[in-house]
């Protein structure tokens, strides 16, 4: 029995071994995308057989006599011993958003190997690490946030940081779904009247679960979802009929429409739109990733992208920057992902029934999450290299005519001709394709492709284009209005302890304008994006995936710190690796962000250019924007180099002898679940 | 395979909050009713969204 395991687990290793070299070394005309899945799949199942079980036993010593906070903590609501599985699905829902779609697509600039081995290597050394250890420190914490482990483990400036770095974070993450949302909807009156018809959808299901059948959840998100479809069924007819000018909106319009939308929301109740909201992207998301999946194995499609594209010199259209270090920061959350340690502490260690469920709850989430990453960069990957830079390139770079688009990009020996470009726009019922910068429209394109292949063929890519479109509209909407709830509160917070009714959530005047606040500083980023003649990704991407992964260092931080009070330096390079790895790349890119002599990476010789140049309202505007990018981006910096700093100060102490090194769990009580509970 | 669909449900019923409900009413020994649901749905989303959604 253990010859026949041994045989099996050496199988699977060289299977991940055979995959990952298979697609590293192969220079042949096109690779089908199963050696991804192979690559990808064998990989994930050693780290999580091999590493993880490394961690869990050697390092954590996770222990299922130990009752969890679940038990000892039990309280009906968010206390609550729930089944392994069921938290799994939980967490991954919670974990999964537009960032392991939206990244993988746009970093395919380089070819699909540099971005394929970041998202496998990335996960399994670094992503999953940090989930995993965060969730077993506040496990062992009574389920204390990262801010708060933050605080007791290295100190009140840590966790203070890393309160400022999450609404930092927030404003350029929402600022940029807003952004992907603006050019996946520009001109498209399918797509306009798809995600428009969500609202009154959404406002009839708080209704429904308010008034008419309360509780009644997935009764009312199956109705929800009936008409969901029912309305990108209809929107074709829209944007036939005398109505799609209506529709068909300008990205300033759209913009201006999404900021409204944000207030909105943001200050009206919860149950009326948000939550309903909320039920029916989970569902469809979970449901779409399962369609994905199964729809790739089935199609198998062969990828038309090359390994490596000639952007690897960092001239890329659609963000500029070599592979190191913006391949890196553009995939955040299919690889390492600072946000998932808000969840790993947040909601997920108060579900916990047994310590060993940490494993596939931490890690094994964070590797599905990472296989979804996988997914979004085969979907990118079947599209005509032609098509996939004319969809993704700015206007300001490739030009604003088809003409002038198809030359260019077939100058860079990605041949695509106009005629084809229209084509493929009318099949799927848009009056034009090019230049829908942010990832969505390709994402969708690919998606399209692959449902199609997989049933009813031609005839229905444009729904199956529009239900892409939709799905990723429809959870990117609900992160813009519970992220600016989150701010508001936040802000709040702050600001009550200078007048106190600013800080009572039943003050509607402060609700308000607190909202404002928040909405105004995202929306002046996403603003900034729609007029940036570079098409706004090439700025506000990295941005965001600076920031996600600096705060992954402050999680990265704390589990460091945690571990070196536990086992001394003996296990402490599980987390201290990838975070050594996080500040090299997270630092040079925002220092070439910010410094770099070329002006499309570097904000501030992108403002000198623009000073040198013809002097307009709109010129000054464009120079005072760099010069903000440039300056949150210090800002950024500077905040997490404090928490390195900070955090080195603690480790010294520790090794030195000079600083107490105890560690905080709470104290150990044996566990009464019966098995009939788990 | 009802074991699957079990999960599958059980999964379901945890994002749709049905579960979470249940454990309110059975925990405050309650039975359903309007005002209970309103209850404990205010309680259960200021609590969901004191906290942003993923990336």
């Amino acid at each position: 029995m253990k010859l026949l395991r041994v045989l099996l687990w050496t199988a699977v290793a060289a299977a991940a071994a055979v995959g990952l070299g298979g697609i590293a070394l192969y220079r042949g005309e096109h690779i089908n995308s199963m050696w991804l899945v192979v690559a990808a799949a064998a990989s994930y199942t050693v780290g999580y057989r091999f590493y993880a079980k490394f961690i869990a036993a050697r390092v954590m010593t996770l222990n299922d006599l130990r009752a969890t906070p679940a038990e000892r903590l039990r309280n009906g609501h968010d206390f609550e011993p729930t089944n392994k599985w069921i938290v799994f699905g939980h967490h991954f829902a919670a974990i999964a958003g537009p960032g392991p779609l939206v990244g993988p697509v746009l970093a395919a600039q380089f070819g699909y190997l540099p971005g394929t081995l970041w998202i496998v290597i990335g996960a399994v050394f670094g992503g999953a690490v940090q989930d995993f250890v965060i969730l077993f420190a506040s496990m062992r914490r009574d389920g204390k946030s990262l801010g708060r482990m933050a605080r007791d483990e290295i100190g009140k400036v840590g966790g203070f940081i890393a309160l400022i770095t999450v609404l930092l974070i927030m404003t350029i993450l929402l600022a940029v779904v807003g952004l992907v949302v603006v050019n996946a909807l520009k001109g498209s009156p399918w797509g306009t009247f798809t995600i428009a018809a969500t609202m009154p959808v959404a406002l009839l299901m708080g209704l429904y679960l308010r008034y008419w059948r309360p509780g009644k959840v997935l009764e009312i998100s199956a109705i929800g979802f009936v008409l969901v479809m029912a309305s990108i069924f209809f929107g074709q007819r829209v944007a036939e009929s005398s109505m799609a000018p209506w529709f068909t909106l300008a990205p300033m319009a759209l913009a201006v429409a999404i900021i409204l939308y944000g207030l909105l929301a943001s200050a009206l109740p919860v149950w009326m739109l948000l939550a309903p909201r909320d039920y029916l992207s989970t569902f469809v998301k979970l449901g779409v990733v399962l369609m994905l999946g199964v729809g790739i194995l089935f199609v198998r499609p062969e990828l038309q992208l090359p390994a490596f594209t000639r952007f690897v010199d960092g001239s890329g259209p659609i963000f500029a920057g070599k592979i190191f270090p913006f391949c890196f920061i553009t995939i955040a959350c299919g690889a390492v992902s600072g946000f998932h340690s808000l969840i790993s502490s947040g909601t997920t260690p108060k579900m916990i029934s047994r310590e060993s469920h940490a494993r596939p709850v931490g890690y094994g989430s964070m590797l599905l999450e990472s296989f979804v990453a996988i997914m979004a960069m085969i979907a990118a990957c079947v599209l005509q290299p032609g098509v996939y830079f004319a969809v993704n390139s700015p206007a300001g770079i490739v030009g604003a005519t088809p003409t002038a688009a198809v030359a260019t990009i077939s100058n860079w020996g990605f041949p695509v001709s106009a005629a084809d470009m229209a084509s493929l726009a009318r099949e799927v019922g848009e009056t034009t394709l090019f230049s829908r910068t942010g990832g969505a429209p390709s994402l969708a394109l690919g998606m399209a492709h692959i449902f199609a292949s997989s049933g009813g063929g031609r005839a229905l890519i444009g729904f199956w284009y529009h239900f892409a479109i939709m799905f990723e509209a429809l959870f990117i909407l609900t992160i813009i209005d519970a992220g600016t709830r989150v701010g508001r509160f936040m802000l709040q917070d702050l600001l009550g302890h200078a007048w106190e009714p600013l800080g009572r959530t039943s003050w509607m005047p402060g609700v308000w304008a607190t909202s404002a606040m928040i909405v105004g500083a995202w929306g002046y980023f996403l603003i900034q994006g729609v007029r940036d003649p570079l098409g706004g990704i090439n700025s506000l991407w990295p941005l965001f995936g600076i920031s996600n992964q600096l705060l992954a260092a402050v999680a990265l931080c704390v589990a460091t710190t945690i571990l070196l009070k536990m086992h001394g330096l003996k296990f402490v390079w599980i987390a201290c690796v990838p975070l050594v790895w996080l500040v090299t790349v997270t630092f040079s890119a925002g220092w070439q962000k910010i410094f770099s002599p070329v002006p499309a990476i570097g904000f501030l010789a992108q403002a000198d250019r623009l000073a040198a140049g013809a002097q307009t309202a709109a010129t000054a505007t464009l120079i005072f924007n760099a010069r903000l990018d440039a300056a949150v981006c210090a800002v950024l910096m500077a905040l997490v180099a404090i928490v390195l700093v900070d955090s080195l100060r603690i480790w010294v102490g520790i090794l030195s002898g000079a600083s107490e090194a105890p560690v905080r769990e709470a104290p150990f009580v044996p566990s009464r679940l019966q098995v009939e509970e788990l | 395979m009802t074991r699957v669909w079990r999960l599958l449900l059980g999964l379901l019923r945890e994002l749709a909050d049905e579960n979470a409900y249940r454990r309110h009413l059975a925990w405050h020994g309650r039975t359903h009713s309007r005002e209970e649901w309103r209850r404990f749905s205010d309680e259960r989303l200021r609590a969901k969204y004191a906290q942003g959604k993923c990336c």
